[in-house]
């Protein structure tokens, strides 16, 4: 008994560390967290599978061994306790009760109290001692029963869950029949020592599907690495559906199964979801997870600082693409694909404007990593998202996964497309166009005399190039060496506002020229012209902090999902449940039902009568049970 | 006299009338329940009905709670604006107002309850168990009434009020009260609704602070992993073994006050606090096990196994040895005292924090109700 406290003691703070300590991390992590030192040593105590770890099947193995033994050592005597009857005790004794009662009786009949008793649930006995009689009479044994009931059930409980789990392989591991796999390799390069095969009594193996494929194994996560679990059948999955509530939410994910038998080669076709699995020659088939399978991306790459046309990129999501950029190799890695995202927006509701959750379409996660294996994270909205009342192209960038993004805000023209700041970034990079619209802006002004002229010629080109360069923050750069030092901050300001204006009004010099020479097609908005430039300067000029000045542009995209099974054999399972009743049911004969045990004992030639009652469990409401049993053997007796 | 006619006619008829109103809404909302759900509503009459017969009070409280239902379910005609449009809902029996009601008369019931255990006059023990009775309903009301909500910003989001932490925060002041009141009226002991309210306001607090902090009274649509007919059984069953375990640890603090000479004149005899401590322990315990179990069928139809060693299955399991080991002293050991009181009101600390601390600290399959 104390035994099986300790262990119980035990399991429960080997419980709290597995709670504590996140389990079934990628090894890394857990370095960072706790330095190589600790690593090494929470490594050998299990402390990272602590429910796998093998001193924590010792403590279950002893815990079913040492309540075992509990059972065995009391069961023979609460039996015995359960069938006596307790007939060969002595008046001294019965007086000794703490629920004794004497006194006189009229008259005796031994038949009437046993129905009597009987009628109130009692098994009666009747004995004559010495030419007395005894009645003995008890109910609520079930309660000694509840004791065996509720320590057998947690053997076999434990049995169950032990079935379950990986003790045979923990035995294969050490003997070194099997190993963990580490590396990626495909199927059939995997040994046999890195397969369970499907004999394997128990396994909770998981599986990821894209649309489409079909896979004839699972995969076992062990520790850091894996092994392969051989199934009795192939899985194919014909499609994978995400449904929305209005508000965004998931409301439900399925999977369209084709499962075919490795044997007979006859096929099912069901579709599972969450909280309705699917069994099939004894595995069963969770909806567990789900990601990208692989979306395939038609990308256009602009370079945000110089006149040159996007260039074309095919990708798909978990595939990398190389390109060279100003003389170094930069790797695109696609990395998720989102088909749909809720936002809460700004929308025209009912005349209204109202913050609510709306779907703005797909997203994509990238990586750009340069040659010396530094990365930025961009994350890219394909259609444009409206922002104070006006559509604007998003993309956010991030140094690192502890970040938020920040967003490069690129205003959608016309035709809500991006082709018209392509256009204009185009321009103010065309050193020809910029200096043929400096000269229109110019002789479209008066001035007094030459100089004057070409002073604001220099000044403006200064401007003007600064911005191409290095957008708002060289212009404001470039002022301050150029302003004496004694210049007030409202000059300063002034000249700002000079400045912005130069730069707003040559943009728009370019603009129209490029309008006159392409007439055919509206591409600038007409009645909002100066809002649209403004806001095109400031994403150009943002550009120079987005990491690399390319921006991928979705043309075009194939959604491929994928979804995550898990399959499980469990023949623990109905012992468990087995179990689980055995210990509701014992618990309740503990707790609710009341043993009573009652003599009523009459002397050979007495006139007194004495009845005893016991019970194992003295409570409150027993004083007052006792009572009643007594004055109801009295009005009999009367 | 009508009192006497309402008493006869609800005692002969309580049972049919549930019966009655069981088979319309099983005709008539059939398509938007399996068989499961079939089978829950009709054990759940059952339930109802035998706890009925056996408790007069528990009747009259269904009664009432089914009738304010049926009054605001009317009202709303079948739109959510009519919250702010009509004067009886916006002030009364819209779900917010009827639990916004219910957190305003725990904390009044446990000052009365208080002033009853100094002045011990009748008067103050008889008001505050009826302002219990009322805060129950009203609460059980806006419950209800937050579940019909629900189905109007959606049929497809509509599902049963137990489903975050707000929710069952709210049942978790029900059940705790409702299990009380049993005690106080089977026990005629009317003290310790100063101790047990203690507990039941410090979840109000807790319903409060979330409410007008987080906005976490806001109807949220179900995750694919909570939608099945076991969240039914599961969560409210578990709730009731959280109530009755922390009721013991109020009625243990009792004990270890009256033990240490702390308003002694005040507090009933230790047997009757030793007594109703065991008392809730075990209708606790059995019912927490239920629970778990009931959790682990779940879990084997919803995650692929029946114990996945998550943080929250974990601490019911600690919970759960906790109690057992409670119980274990005082059936087989025959232990008493204030060492079992002392264990009682650890165990609390426990259960809150498989309760709350798991969803605070911990991450895992049971993340509904983060903060």
């Amino acid at each position: 008994m104390r035994f099986a406290i300790t262990m119980f003691s035990l399991l429960g703070i080997a419980s709290i560390i597995g709670t504590v300590l996140k389990q079934n991390e990628p090894y890394n992590d857990y370095i960072i967290k706790f330095g190589q030192f600790w690593f090494n040593i929470f490594e050998k105590l299990g402390l990272y599978n602590v429910y796998q770890a093998f001193w924590f099947l010792l403590i279950l193995i002893f815990l079913i061994i040492s309540t075992s033994l509990c059972i065995s050592r009391n069961s023979p005597k609460i039996l015995k306790d359960y069938k006596s009857f307790q007939d060969r005790i002595r008046e001294k004794s019965l007086l000794a009760f703490k629920h004794s009662y004497q006194f006189k009786f009229e008259k005796f009949s031994t038949k009437k109290i046993i129905s009597f008793l009987n009628l109130n649930n009692y098994k009666v006995k009747h004995k004559v001692i010495d030419g007395g009689d005894l009645i003995i009479a008890k109910k609520g044994d079930l309660q000694k029963l509840g004791y065996i009931f509720t320590h057998l059930s947690i053997v076999i409980i434990s049995i169950g869950g032990l079935l379950d789990g990986n003790l045979v392989f923990k035995i294969q591991e050490l003997t070194g029949v099997k190993q963990i796999q580490l590396e990626d390799q495909p199927l059939s390069e995997i040994p046999k020592s890195g397969k369970m095969s499907e004999n394997n009594l128990s396994y909770r193996a998981s599986i990821l599907l894209s649309e489409g494929d079909t896979k004839t194994a699972a995969i076992l996560r062990a520790k850091e690495g894996y092994l392969v679990q051989e199934i009795p059948f192939s899985i194919t999955l014909k499609d994978f559906k995400i449904e929305h509530y209005s508000t965004g939410q998931p409301k439900s994910f399925k999977s369209n199964l084709l499962v075919t038998d490795k044997e007979t080669g006859k096929s099912i076709n069901k579709t599972i979801s969450v909280n309705k699995p699917l069994t099939y020659k004894g595995v069963t088939i969770y909806q567990a997870a789900f990601e990208d399978g692989g979306s395939k991306l038609d990308l256009l790459v602009w370079n945000l600082n110089s006149s040159q046309p996007a260039v074309q990129m095919n990708s798909e999501i978990f595939k990398n693409n190389e390109l060279t950029f100003e003389r170094q190799k930069l790797t695109f890695e696609f990395n998720d694909f989102r088909n749909f995202n809720i936002l809460d927006v700004i929308q025209n509701d009912e005349q209204k404007l109202k913050l609510k959750p709306t779907n703005v379409g797909p997203n994509f996660l990238y990586k750009v990593r340069n040659e010396s294996g530094q990365a930025k994270e961009y994350q890219t909205f394909q259609l444009p998202i409206i922002v104070d009342d006006k559509y604007f192209f998003m993309s956010g960038m991030r140094n690192s996964p502890q970040e938020e993004f920040k967003y490069l805000k690129i205003p959608a023209d016309h035709n809500l497309s991006i082709e018209g700041f392509m256009i204009l970034k185009s321009l103010l990079n065309d050193p020809t166009k910029v200096k043929y619209a400096i000269d229109n802006g110019i002789k479209q002004s008066a001035f007094k005399n030459i100089e004057q002229k070409k002073a604001f010629e220099l000044g403006t080109r200064n401007v003007i190039n600064a911005f191409i360069k290095g957008g708002y923050d060289f212009v404001i750069r470039d002022m301050d060496l150029n302003i004496p030092q004694e210049a007030s901050i409202i000059d300063k300001e002034k000249a700002i506002k000079t400045y912005i204006n130069i730069i707003f009004l040559i943009s728009q010099e370019l603009i129209n020229t490029y309008k006159e020479n392409n007439k055919e097609k509206i591409i600038f908005p007409e009645n909002d012209s100066p809002r649209f430039i403004q806001d095109a300067l400031t994403a150009y000029s943002d550009s120079f902090f987005y990491g690399i000045p390319l921006y991928l542009e979705l043309k075009d995209f194939k959604h491929v999902q994928a979804s995550g099974l898990q399959l499980t054999k469990s023949p623990g399972k109905p012992w468990v449940y087995l179990g689980s009743i055995l210990l509701v049911l014992g618990i309740f004969c503990m707790i609710y039902i009341q043993e009573i045990r009652l003599w009523i004992f009459k002397k050979k030639g007495s006139k007194n009568l004495i009845v005893s009652l016991a019970t194992n469990r003295d409570r409150l409401d027993f004083d007052k049970e006792a009572l009643k049993v007594r004055d109801q053997i009295k009005r009999i007796t009367n | 006299m009508i009192e006497k006619i309402k008493e006869k006619f609800l005692k002969s008829y309580f049972a049919l009338i549930l019966a009655v109103l069981t088979a319309y809404a099983i005709l008539k909302f059939n398509k938007f329940m399996d068989i499961y759900e079939i089978f829950i509503l009709i054990g759940s009459t059952i339930t109802f009905s035998w706890m009925a017969k056996v408790w007069p009070n528990f009747r009259d409280l269904f009664t009432s709670i089914l009738l304010f239902s049926f009054i605001s379910i009317f009202l709303y005609q079948g739109s959510l604006e009519q919250i702010e449009l009509n004067f009886v809902l916006k002030y009364f029996l819209a779900s917010q107002s009827a639990i916004m009601w219910m957190t305003a008369l725990y904390p009044l019931s446990l000052t009365i309850y208080w002033i009853h255990l100094f002045t011990k006059q009748d008067f103050y023990g008889n008001l505050a168990t009826r302002i219990t009775w009322i805060a129950t309903m009203i609460g059980f009301v806006g419950l209800l009434v937050r579940w019909y909500e629900s189905y109007l910003i959606g049929i497809d989001v509509g599902h049963i009020p137990v489903s975050n932490l707000y929710e069952v925060f709210v049942l978790f002041c029900l059940i705790t009260s409702l299990l009380y009141l049993h005690y106080e009226e089977k026990l005629k002991e009317k003290k310790l609704g100063a101790f047990v309210l203690i507990i039941i306001t410090a979840a109000v607090g807790f319903i409060l602070w979330y409410t007008f902090e987080k906005g976490a009274d806001q109807i949220q649509p179900l995750v694919p992993a909570l939608q099945s007919y076991w969240m039914k059984i599961h969560v409210p069953a578990n709730f009731i073994g959280y109530g009755a375990f922390s009721i013991a640890a109020m009625i243990s603090v009792a004990y270890l006050l009256k033990e240490k000479n702390i308003l002694v004149k005040y507090l009933p005899e230790l047997n009757i606090l030793d007594e109703m401590t065991y008392k809730s322990i075990s209708i606790g315990f059995i019912f927490f096990t239920i629970a778990t179990i009931l959790g682990a069928i779940w879990a084997a139809e919803a995650w692929g196994g029946y114990w996945s060693w998550d943080p929250k299955e974990t601490w019911a399991l600690i919970v759960w040895l906790n109690y057992a080991a409670w119980l274990h002293l005082r059936l087989i050991k025959g232990l008493r005292g204030s060492l079992l009181a002392w264990w009682s009101l650890a165990g609390l600390a426990v259960t809150t924090f498989a309760f709350l601390g798991v969803n605070l600290f911990l991450s895992g399959l049971h993340s509904y109700g983060e903060l």
